[in-house]
């Protein structure tokens, strides 16, 4: 997630909440004025005021900024085809996975079929060391 | 190509892997290498990932590799801590440490009795036939390694490491037509695998060039094409391609002859055109990544001073950048 949309989603999460409260103070000062009017008169005034449409138009909008910042946290699409995806590997590298903070994706494993190429389980450990030492001599 | 410790060290350039284990000391004193099995401990500290575990074994890989005993030692003493002596793969990674340490003869010959020994108990302990088979012909004793590694694709033939491991070896002793047909068996148990397809191509093409079989130049076509159709801008196919469709190749040949898999041999208009596509690909993939350009460069160098040298040596002189 980066900072613009953490910060958008938090945001639109504080709005919501504020809307969420505000209604709940309506609907008390309802039930009070409600409760204050009954004691004066034996009939109920009958009209009970709706929610003041600013909270209402908070909500919504507190809804749609919520969902902005949640889109706007999502990481870039990965290719569907499989030698688009293979081509990318190829041509790429690791500079082409890398998640939004820059780092590289955790399941992003290069070419799968490598393996099969430099076999981890057949490795022959000592010409390794032998042909190491040749290069670290050599630098 | 990955630097991630998470990735096994094998195919890892020199430089990158005397960088990972020069990191062996922080990573190992990072982490306290005690496994609590409590509930208690277990709730507070952070929870294991599999990747510890393979950060581990690859460290430990990279760490034989550069000549770092002793991290290399202390990698494999967490993870007998975590999963025992008894697991197959610790066993070999065991093995694996007392080859690397071995000097002599007949220190190696010891090991092999071991491990002779462990498969008495278990003839199908996996990585152990791994180990054995490496083993084997490290030492040079080539066809009792093929003969374990025969029996090995016996007990679990769908093993495509162990299939690529045969036909490497048969490719290794000139034996062609055994090692084209385990690496078609390769391509069996993973078909969408590029690299292999150009790895067939390009046995093919020593195999044709070396017996004059012309049917297997155009398979070593069929096979270049195929990993092109794979994998987009795949250099090693792009390659291949264009030594695979010059004309000398084909010369000879009837047309009306089809090949093995009644693949017809193609014509000379088509190796021209694919021989065309081949170079100007090579040309861009060449031009890009030596500009720098960003998204261009995952190539390996060597593959594209290769390249580069393959088109200068065909255009006769004309210098590509």
């Amino acid at each position: 997630m980066t900072w613009i949309s953490k910060f958008t989603t938090a945001l639109g999460l504080l709005l919501l909440a504020d809307a969420c409260y505000s209604a709940y103070e309506h609907s008390v000062l309802q039930t009070h004025r409600a409760a204050s009017l009954s004691s004066l008169t034996t009939s109920h005034s009958g009209a009970t005021t709706t929610l003041p449409i600013d909270i209402t138009i908070e909500t919504i909008i507190a809804t749609f900024i919520v969902c902005l910042g949640m889109v706007l946290s999502t990481s870039k699409l990965r290719p569907i085809q499989w030698r688009v995806w293979a081509g990318k590997i190829e041509r790429e590298g690791e500079a082409g996975f890398l998640s939004s903070s820059g780092e590289v994706e955790k399941d992003y494993v290069g070419n799968p079929f490598q393996l099969l190429e430099s076999r981890p389980g057949f490795v022959d450990i000592r010409k390794q060391r032998k042909e190491f030492a040749v290069w670290a001599k050599g630098q | 190509m990955s630097s991630s410790l998470l990735h096994p060290p094998s195919y890892l350039p020199p430089a990158v892997a005397l960088r990972h284990s020069q990191q062996a000391p922080s990573i190992l004193g990072k982490t306290t290498g005690a496994i609590s099995t409590s509930l208690f401990h277990s709730l507070l500290s952070a929870p294991e990932t599999p990747e510890l575990w393979i950060t581990y074994e690859n460290l430990l890989l990279s760490c034989l590799r550069t000549g770092d005993d002793e991290s290399a030692h202390q990698c494999l003493g967490r993870l007998v801590n975590r999963f025992g002596d008894d697991n197959e793969r610790i066993m070999a990674l065991k093995g694996l440490i007392r080859e690397a340490g071995a000097s002599d003869a007949a220190t190696l010959d010891a090991i092999l009795k071991e491990y002779e020994e462990i498969l008495r108990d278990n003839p199908t302990n996996i990585p152990i036939l791994k180990r054995r088979v490496a083993l084997l012909r490290s030492t040079g004793r080539i066809s009792e390694s093929v003969s374990t590694l025969i029996s090995l694709l016996d007990i679990t033939p769908t093993d495509a490491e162990a299939w690529a491991e045969l036909a490497d070896l048969y490719f290794s002793h000139g034996l062609y037509s055994q090692a084209i047909y385990a690496l078609e068996e390769v391509l069996v148990l993973q078909p969408n695998a590029w690299n292999i397809h150009a790895r067939l191509g390009e046995i093919l093409f020593v195999a044709a060039k070396s017996s004059d079989h012309l049917g297997q130049f155009s398979e070593a076509l069929k096979r270049f094409s195929r990993s092109i159709e794979l994998c987009d801008d795949y250099l090693r196919g792009y390659y291949g391609l264009k030594l695979a469709s010059l004309p000398g190749h084909h010369q000879g040949a009837p047309s009306s002859r089809t090949g093995s898999d009644g693949f017809a041999v193609p014509d000379l208009a088509t190796l021209s055109k694919l021989d065309e596509m081949a170079t100007e690909k090579l040309a861009e993939i060449v031009r890009r990544s030596s500009a720098g350009e960003k998204g261009w460069q995952g190539y390996d160098e060597a593959e594209i001073k290769a390249a580069r040298e393959l088109l200068e040596s065909v255009s006769g002189g004309a210098v590509v950048r």
